[in-house]
Parts: C-alpha cells; sequence; structure tokens
C-alpha cells in the first residue's frame, strides 16, 4: 500500500498532512500522487499554492517535453484541485484562495484544451450551464464549469442573467441532457423552481437531468423545487454530473 | 418592563439591550414582495427609484405586516447607481442588480466619491422617502435606513471576482480601496440619518460562504468601529451566511446590533456574542418562509425568542414571492408567544 513518504514533493506531503483527516480521502490523494511524475507533483503544488505564474511556465515546458496534454491534466492540474477542493469543503481556504488556484488552473488549461479539442477525444459528457434569471454572480457556476472541463466535459456556459427560455433553447440547439444551475441569492433561488416549471410546461422535463447549486441552495430545497440533484461544492458538482447522466443512460 | 411601549422605542431599547414590552419584530433588510407591491400599488423596479411609491411600499411592513420598524431600501444598489455602476433595474418580480461583470474601478486611484453621491435621484430617492415616512409616521414606528459597508461597494465597484483576487494578491491596496470607498459608506449613512433615519443597516458582505473570519478581523473589524463611532444613531450589521467563527470580532465592534442568518443557530450566536451587541433574525428565507407554511415559521420564530435574541426578523432580504401569511405569522407568535410567557 503506497504511504504519504512514497510521494516525492514535500509540499504535497505537508497538504495532505495537514489538510486532510478522512481516512479514504488520503488513501485516495496519496494513491493520485504516487502515481504522479515529479514534474506533475510540481505543477500539482504550483496549484495549490495558487501560484499561476509557475503552473503556466511548467505546463508549457511539460508540454514542450512531449508528455501528454492528458497527463499533464489529470495528474498534474487536477490531482492540485482534489486536494483545493478538501482545503475549501473543510473551510481550511475559502472563495479567495480558491479563485488564486482556479486562475493557476485556467494557466495550465489554456495550453492543455487546444491539444485535447484537436485531438476529437469524446467527451465525458456535455453539459449547459447558467446562473438563473435576477443573478449577476458567476463565481461558483464558473468554478463548476473549469471543474467539469477538467473532468472532460463539454460545458456549453449560458453566463448569468439566464432566462428560462434561454435555458430551453439551449437544450434544443446542442441536444444536452444536463443543465445545472446556479444562484447566490435567497431571493433569486426561487427562479431555479421557475425554470424546471417552465420544462415542464414545455412536456421537456423527462428529457434533462437538472442540477442546482450555490451557497444558500440546500438540498432540501433542491428537492423541494423538483431538481434530480445538488451539489454543494464544485467537486460535488462534478460526481453529481456523472451520477445523473449514468442515471440518464439507465433510464434510456 | 415599560408597558406598552411605542414600536419606535421598543425597537431603540432593543438595539440598546434595554427592557421592552416585548420582543420588536425588525426588518433591516426588505420585507417587500409582489402581493404588497400589488395592494398597495407600489411595484418594483418604480418602487425603487421613485420616493413616494418607496415610502408607501416600505410602510407595509408596519401597517400590514406588523414589524415595529419601516425600511424603505429594498435594494443594495442606490449608492452604487450614484457612483455609476451599470444597474439592472428588472421588473415586478426580480431585484435590481449591479452589473458586477462591468466594473468601474481597477485601481485604488480610480476610486473617486462623486460630489452628488447623496443627490444623485437614486439616493435622494431613500433620503425623501424617509422623510414623508418620518412626517406620515412620527414617533410611532422605527424608520431604518440603509448604507452598504465598503466591502459590498468593492463586490459592486471592482466586481466579486477582481476584488476578491486583489484583497489576496495585494492586501495593501485592498484596504487603500476600502479606507477610500468608506467615506461612500459615511455620506450616504449620514444623508439618511439627517433625514430622519432612527437606524441604519450596514450591509457588508464579508459572508463566510466567501471569506474567512479572519479576513473579516483583518479588513473590516476596525472599519466597522469607525463606522460605529461616526455615525450617530444605532447600526445594525448586516452580514449573510455562516458567520460564527467572525461573531466574536463582530462583538467588539461597538455596533448596536447584527443581523444573522439562519445558518448560525440562535442559542450559539448568542452565547458567542453574550450582551456586547444585540441580535436580529433569523428566519430563513428560501426554505422556511418562502417555500414552507405558518407552522414553521412558528417554529423558527419561538427558537429565536427562546434563545433571547433581541429583534426578530428574516434572516435577509425576502423572497419577492414570498406570501403575506408567512409573514405576518411571524407577528402573530412574537405576540402569542409574550402573551403566554406573561400569563405563565
Amino acid at each position: 500500500m503506497a504511504e504519504l513518504k512514497d510521494i516525492a514533493n514535500e509540499f504535497i506531503r505537508d497538504e495532505i498532512e495537514e489538510f486532510i483527516e478522512r481516512p479514504d480521502e488520503i488513501e485516495r490523494i496519496i494513491n493520485l500522487f504516487v502515481n504522479a511524475s515529479e514534474r506533475m507533483q510540481d505543477i500539482s503544488a504550483a496549484l495549490i499554492d495558487g501560484n499561476h505564474e509557475t503552473v503556466n511556465e511548467l505546463t508549457s515546458q511539460a508540454l514542450t517535453d512531449n508528455i501528454e496534454a492528458s497527463e499533464v491534466m489529470d495528474n498534474g492540474l487536477i490531482a492540485g484541485m482534489a486536494i483545493v477542493g478538501i482545503k475549501f469543503r473543510e473551510n481550511f481556504i475559502f472563495v479567495p484562495e480558491v479563485l488564486a488556484c482556479a486562475r493557476a488552473m485556467k494557466a495550465g488549461m489554456a495550453h492543455i484544451e487546444p491539444i485535447l479539442s484537436a485531438s476529437g477525444i469524446e467527451p465525458v459528457g456535455v453539459a449547459v450551464m447558467g446562473t438563473v434569471k435576477g443573478d449577476l454572480h458567476d463565481i461558483g457556476k464558473n468554478l463548476c464549469i473549469m471543474m467539469l472541463r477538467g473532468a472532460g466535459f463539454v460545458v456549453h456556459d449560458l453566463g448569468v442573467d439566464t432566462s428560462e427560455d434561454q435555458f430551453i433553447d439551449a437544450i434544443e440547439e446542442h441536444d444536452v441532457h444536463l443543465i445545472g444551475m446556479s444562484a447566490l441569492l435567497t431571493t433569486t433561488m426561487p427562479n431555479m423552481g421557475k425554470t424546471i416549471e417552465a420544462f415542464i410546461d414545455a412536456d421537456l422535463r423527462d428529457d434533462v437531468k437538472i442540477m442546482v447549486g450555490g451557497a444558500p441552495v440546500t438540498q432540501e430545497f433542491a428537492d423541494d423545487m423538483g431538481a434530480d440533484g445538488y451539489g454543494k461544492d464544485a467537486l460535488d458538482c462534478v460526481s453529481k454530473a456523472k451520477e445523473l447522466l449514468a442515471e440518464r443512460a439507465a433510464e434510456a | 418592563m415599560t408597558a406598552s411601549m411605542t414600536s419606535r422605542q421598543r425597537v431603540l431599547a432593543a438595539l440598546k439591550r434595554e427592557p421592552v414590552d416585548r420582543t420588536p419584530l425588525c426588518n433591516p433588510t426588505s420585507v417587500a414582495t409582489v402581493e404588497l407591491m400589488d395592494l398597495v400599488n407600489a411595484p418594483f423596479p418604480e418602487a425603487n427609484r421613485n420616493p413616494e411609491l418607496m415610502a408607501r411600499l416600505a410602510a407595509t411592513g408596519y401597517t400590514e405586516l406588523g414589524f415595529d420598524t419601516i425600511m424603505p431600501v429594498f435594494t443594495i444598489i442606490q449608492e452604487s447607481s450614484a457612483l455609476g455602476c451599470k444597474i439592472q433595474w428588472e421588473q415586478k418580480d426580480n431585484w435590481p442588480t449591479v452589473r458586477m461583470n462591468e466594473p468601474i474601478w481597477r485601481e485604488p486611484d480610480d476610486i473617486k466619491v462623486p460630489a452628488d453621491l447623496c443627490t444623485h435621484p437614486d439616493t435622494t430617492c431613500v433620503t425623501e422617502a424617509i422623510k414623508i415616512l418620518r412626517k406620515e409616521y412620527g414617533d410611532e414606528v422605527a424608520i431604518v435606513g440603509k448604507t452598504m459597508g465598503p466591502w459590498s461597494q468593492g463586490y459592486h465597484c471592482f466586481g466579486v471576482e477582481p476584488f476578491l483576487l486583489m484583497s489576496l494578491d495585494d492586501p495593501g491596496k485592498t484596504k487603500l480601496c476600502l479606507d477610500r470607498m468608506k467615506e461612500i459608506t459615511i455620506q450616504f449613512g449620514q444623508a439618511q440619518i439627517d433625514a430622519g433615519a432612527d437606524a441604519l443597516c450596514l450591509p457588508d458582505h464579508a459572508t463566510g460562504d466567501l471569506v474567512s473570519g479572519e479576513y473579516y478581523q483583518r479588513y473590516l473589524r476596525d472599519m466597522h468601529i469607525e463606522f460605529a463611532e461616526r455615525l450617530s444613531v444605532p447600526i445594525i450589521l448586516h452580514i449573510c451566511g455562516r458567520t460564527v467563527d467572525r461573531m466574536e470580532y463582530i462583538a467588539q465592534t461597538g455596533m448596536a446590533a447584527f443581523h444573522f442568518d439562519s445558518k448560525n443557530a440562535p442559542q450559539e450566536s448568542m452565547d458567542i456574542v453574550k450582551d456586547r451587541i444585540s441580535l436580529v433574525g433569523n428566519i430563513n428565507n428560501p426554505e422556511t418562509l418562502f417555500s414552507k407554511g405558518p407552522e414553521a415559521v412558528n417554529t423558527e420564530v419561538t427558537r429565536n425568542l427562546e434563545a433571547g435574541v433581541q429583534l426578530v426578523g428574516p434572516e435577509c432580504a425576502i423572497p419577492l414571492q414570498t406570501s403575506i401569511e408567512n409573514l405576518k405569522e411571524i407577528s402573530r407568535t412574537v405576540r402569542t408567544w409574550h402573551r403566554d410567557q406573561a400569563s405563565n
């Protein structure tokens, strides 16, 4: 069984020791990093530290040295974000720190995305994401989109202040069966329910899986509105998206 | 305990943690709803830009819902409009918002407090509405104004993401920005005091959903102490989300009250702040007031009363589609609870 000491990068070892408490997560994260090369661990460490300039340099250099783009993404960037996600969930870090890590991830993905797009790899899934009508907050939604794209999804971003009609038009235009709705304000949360009703009225509700999230949104509220899933944070959003697509495939 | 206090006396006493004849019902943010707009023919967005309509809609909190306060500033964007932010005024069933994706400032030197901050139509609307309400209701009811804190103003003027990243990348620059923006808070707050406001709500969204308690202590505690010293009426600080990790610091500010979110248990919150600051809250909006019925409202109000929360009301501005029946239940429960307590 892999152990913490098997991870070469000292910064990552310290991060795991200081911030990850659940035994199953410690084991999962250790396994994630022992299989990554030291160069990938360096990318992860810079990302966890929120250092976008270093991530940019290291990613660019790795690709120049013919390391596979998918390896850099999985073992460097996404592996780093796994630790960031846990630290955020456990309140060791807050949104400013996550934004710095996201900025670093974006710097790396800017090199990787064009290569992956050109390679023609089938996406894990396709989703439409938007902040609901009347709400102009998009940090949470953007983090979810970044994590979904990092996990191999193609995401159509409808931006903020998205009306019911815009959601409906988007799923028809892109032939998408997964929708993510976000709201930051308790005053705009009801618009998630209105959007779901609009899908019912348009006789499209059974065609789509709908997941919701945002700081004031809870599982209870999601259930009351008739959503199919609720993601507590950006990491949760990815697993929820995969779950819902699997459910849909099983129903088909 | 003083018998038969007026609503205004009751609120002002509770803000000082002095004896009251019953717990006051306080609304530091907004209880405007579509039903109330229809009732008095004062719809959004006009009720945010026309002082007569603003005053008429605000008064329903007292006349229809039984609150002890009237709060005419439904939005959090009146001064942002005066600063030049792009505003989406929306329709009757949606809240006006600042287009934060189109920030107006990037650097400390961009921050300019315009000469017409308090004479701009969207800030004058507030001060004129306060004057109308003061004239109409005299000393009967507490009139609460609202002036946004510099942290919230930072989101509006710099954009949420750039402002939060700046707070991490360059704390010195962030502090300079906050220091310059605090004059907006003071000037608009003072204008409302001059117009007759009895108290001011001061939202400053350093929420636990976004930043740490340490951030509050580092960036805002001292500035909030300054607001409490410079503004001559009781200040009700409003921060959404989980805030127990910063309530100790908040209790040190000298502000009269803290308007707290339902993510914080009433008793736990009271235990932290003790008698250093009054608490206002914390009936849940989306799950209780918006989605459930009077029975659930009753349960939450009772939990606050039993914890000794000094002023009871919704946790934040309520969804515009909230039913009047649920809002009236807050008042009914408070009155019944006190009657039962007195007879026991």
